[in-house]
């Protein structure tokens, strides 16, 4: 209760601005300043030998050469130069690791890119929210249009904490299941 | 004023209340006692006049808005006049002026019909936008403007390199003109390009009311843009109406002070269902600017072919094919779209707009206009030199004098950020929730009830010297005429509620040199430039005009809940 009377007094009154680090619930570990603020972390499945101890990011930058502020595609959608990097690995003996973008539905695939000796890669991509999945091709195949090997690291875009408020918001009122989400 | 909202351990009030609000239980419990309270103490200020704004029926209301108004009175112009005593707004109409010539301009009450509603709105000479202004480029021409809406007024030359004492801001560099005065502007015109005017006095109500016009420069050297079949303005703008008509406005201060007022009707050119019908081959130019309050368009073409030319000050350096126009509030492009087939051609908003409540994107695609081509065919000069980019050497030179300094150490960082103080607790934790995530840019209201109840007495925006701190109105930047000063403006993404800006610098023109330490290819003079949230943009202002000018963000209820700032420019000496 002294909470709640701390809080009406703090809410009826207080200033809440300016450059606020920690406005962020939670992932004050994530928080960046400037183009890194849409960096993400892609995490190590470990399902690949090599990459038990594995860390990788990916960052998105505008587009070189576009004459606006922002890179849209046809159907509005951000394009963005992906530039992604993994570290503390060892390169597979045999296969070729390979970038993939897709849906949080797994319902388009596309594939970006296999990695260099240097294992990082920049591609185009024109989706606003999408998880980047790495895999061990068995060949380089530009013209495959999903992966069929083991899957060695993933991550979501940033946009992927825009979650749904249904049932999952700060008022915990919905039952997310009636708008098609599970619990 | 230095900021007052930082705590010791660098969170605010509001961050550590969430934090210590994370079980779900405490946190419905605190809203249940916290909104009856606050909303007892909002009900004084519900005035009569108030409509509810229009919201998606797909998402429902937070808990604790429900019956709540802005705090602050609604304003709707021409109340209690009969309708009938009021001029019928006529399209806009081509106004040539030589160099010399005297125009009268008047600011009334128009009527219009929008969406089947009678409306009064606000015109220039009694027209919707206002006269197209066309003058050749170093000219002088002399504008009288008579005020005879009941607020004061103003009118700023947007873009334009004039003289300063006729820059049409209010308390800068004149008063604004009351109800029954005048003021004559003497505006001289530099340089060729595309500009626009509009008043500086609450521009989220007499912009959003009607007051804006074109103003085309017509450069002096021949072949200038190359040939088109023709030109055709186009005004883009949105409004925000219910089934009774428009919705009112702030009367002493903005509503949408959060995101800005977005409408939820389309416009081009002041028509709701505006069409175009030309011949198969036509090369049409368009002279995009867009008017709105907040919103930022990306305007397809059904497929067509689009070449860009210009923007705000000039012609690009090279000429440059391009899917859509992304184009903020007071920016103005300037491109050619070839229609070589005939059908139906839709011109569009095309954007993945967020739906907050189910955490997604979804497509959604507006109407501007319509585009009929026909089978007759046109001549084919213009489509046969639209197939080719020129570049334009004499842009290129220009701009080369200016790139030793594209690598310097900015002199000057800016932050944009904004403070809140006094809303809504529910609007708080779930805008505090919601910040998890912030897209670059902001293309619809996905907040309406939330944007619609902050009001300027409650939102602050902020330009800030991350220097020195100060901030807005606190900054007045001492330059010569003939610096050259880079800025560094950083969006931060860590704001309470960050959100793209078009940032506009008056009486000077400046190159967006970087985007996120990525290098402009393909440069252009502008005035206003859009910084995506989370970005970081590099220009270089040529201070080339003396006086004392503004810097601020075009939309219309960020400008008018603090976010300006001041910088004066000594004359060079003789």
């Amino acid at each position: 209760m002294l909470f709640i009377l701390a809080a009406a007094a703090l809410f009826s009154s207080a200033e809440i601005g300016g450059s606020n680090p920690t406005s962020n619930i939670g992932l004050t570990n994530c928080v960046a300043g400037g183009p890194a603020y849409y960096r993400f972390r892609l995490f190590t499945t470990r399902n690949v030998p090599g990459t038990g101890l594995a860390t990788g990011s990916a960052e998105v930058s505008v587009i070189e050469g576009s004459p606006f502020s922002v890179s849209l595609s046809s159907d509005g959608s951000y394009v963005y130069d992906l530039q992604i990097s993994l570290e503390r690995m060892r390169i597979p003996a045999q296969g070729h690791l390979v970038a993939w973008v897709t849906t949080p539905e797994i319902d388009h695939i596309q594939r970006i890119g296999a990695f260099d000796a240097d294992l990082t890669l920049v591609a185009p991509v024109a989706w606003n929210k999408f998880i980047v999945v790495i895999t061990l091709e068995p060949i380089n195949d530009p013209t495959a249009t999903t992966w069929t090997g083991p899957i060695a690291f993933r991550g979501m875009s940033r946009s992927g904490l825009m979650h749904t408020m249904a049932g999952h918001g700060v008022f915990d009122q919905e039952n997310c299941a009636i708008y098609g989400y599970g619990n | 004023m230095p900021s007052t909202d930082t705590a010791t351990d660098g969170r605010t009030p509001a961050a550590k209340i969430s934090m210590k609000c994370s079980a779900r239980s405490v946190l419905v419990a605190a809203i249940g006692i916290l909104i009856p309270s606050f909303l007892e103490a909002q009900q004084d200020t519900v005035r009569e006049g108030w409509r509810m704004v229009p919201m998606d029926p797909n998402m429902p209301m937070m808990p604790g808005l429900e019956g709540a108004v802005p705090g602050v009175s609604a304003f709707l112009p021409g109340l209690g006049i009969n309708f009938a005593t009021i001029a019928e707004a006529r399209p806009s109409e081509l106004v040539t002026l030589a160099d010399g010539d005297t125009l009268d301009i008047t600011v009334s009450l128009v009527r219009r019909e929008l969406q089947g509603h009678e409306t009064v709105m606000f015109g220039y000479n009694g027209q919707y936008p206002g006269p197209m202004l066309q003058v050749p480029e170093d000219a002088t021409v002399v504008v009288r403007v008579a005020n005879q809406i009941e607020m004061p007024t103003t009118i700023h030359w947007h873009g334009i390199r004039l003289e300063n004492q006729f820059d049409g801001v209010p308390g800068i560099t004149q008063a604004a003109i009351q109800s029954g005065d005048s003021f004559t502007y003497e505006v001289y015109v530099p340089d060729a390009g595309l500009f626009w005017y509009h008043p500086h006095v609450r521009e989220d109500v007499q912009q959003d009311l009607g007051l804006f016009g074109n103003m085309v420069v017509t450069p002096s050297e021949a072949d200038y843009y190359g040939p088109a079949s023709r030109e055709v303005a186009f005004v883009l703008d949105d409004i925000l109406m219910d089934d009774s008509g428009v919705l009112p406005w702030g009367e002493t201060a903005p509503t949408h002070a959060l995101m800005g007022r977005f409408g939820n009707v389309m416009m081009v050119n002041g028509e709701t269902d505006h069409t175009l019908t030309a011949q198969t081959g036509e090369v049409i130019r368009f002279l995009m600017t867009n008017v709105a309050n907040s919103r930022t368009f990306n305007v397809t073409f059904g497929g067509a072919p689009v070449k860009l030319l210009a923007s705000d000050v000039g012609r690009f350096e090279r000429e440059q094919w391009i899917e859509s126009v992304v184009i903020g509030p007071a920016e103005r492009y300037v491109v050619d779209v070839l229609f070589d087939q005939p059908g139906n051609f839709v011109i569009a908003n095309t954007i993945q707009a967020v739906n907050h409540f189910r955490g997604e994107f979804y497509p959604r695609v507006d109407t501007l206009s319509v585009v009929t081509i026909t089978d007759e065919r046109a001549p084919s000069v213009a489509s046969e030199r639209f197939q080719t980019l020129r570049t334009h050497q004499t842009v290129v030179d220009e701009i080369n004098q200016f790139r030793p300094h594209f690598g310097r150490t900015p002199d000057y960082d800016l932050e944009t950020t904004v403070r809140v103080q006094g809303l809504n607790p529910s609007i708080v934790l779930t805008m505090e929730a919601d910040t998890l995530f912030v897209p670059p840019m902001e293309w619809n209201d996905a907040m309406p009830m939330a944007n619609w109840l902050s009001t300027g007495e409650q939102v602050t925006w902020i330009l800030r010297d991350r220097r020195t701190g100060a901030e807005n109105q606190e900054i007045n930047w001492q330059f010569d005429q003939g610096d050259l000063v880079k800025f560094r403006i950083f969006n931060t993404p860590e704001s309470f509620h960050p959100m793209n800006h078009p940032i506009h610098i008056h009486g000077q023109r400046f190159l967006v040199i970087a985007l996120d330490g990525v290098q402009s290819q393909n440069l252009v003079w502008k005035d206003t430039a859009i910084v995506p949230v989370g970005s970081m943009m590099d220009v270089l202002v040529e201070m080339s005009n003396p006086g004392r000018w503004m810097l601020h963000c075009h939309i219309a209820e960020h400008l008018h809940t603090g976010m300006s700032l001041n910088f004066t420019v000594a004359e060079a000496s003789p």
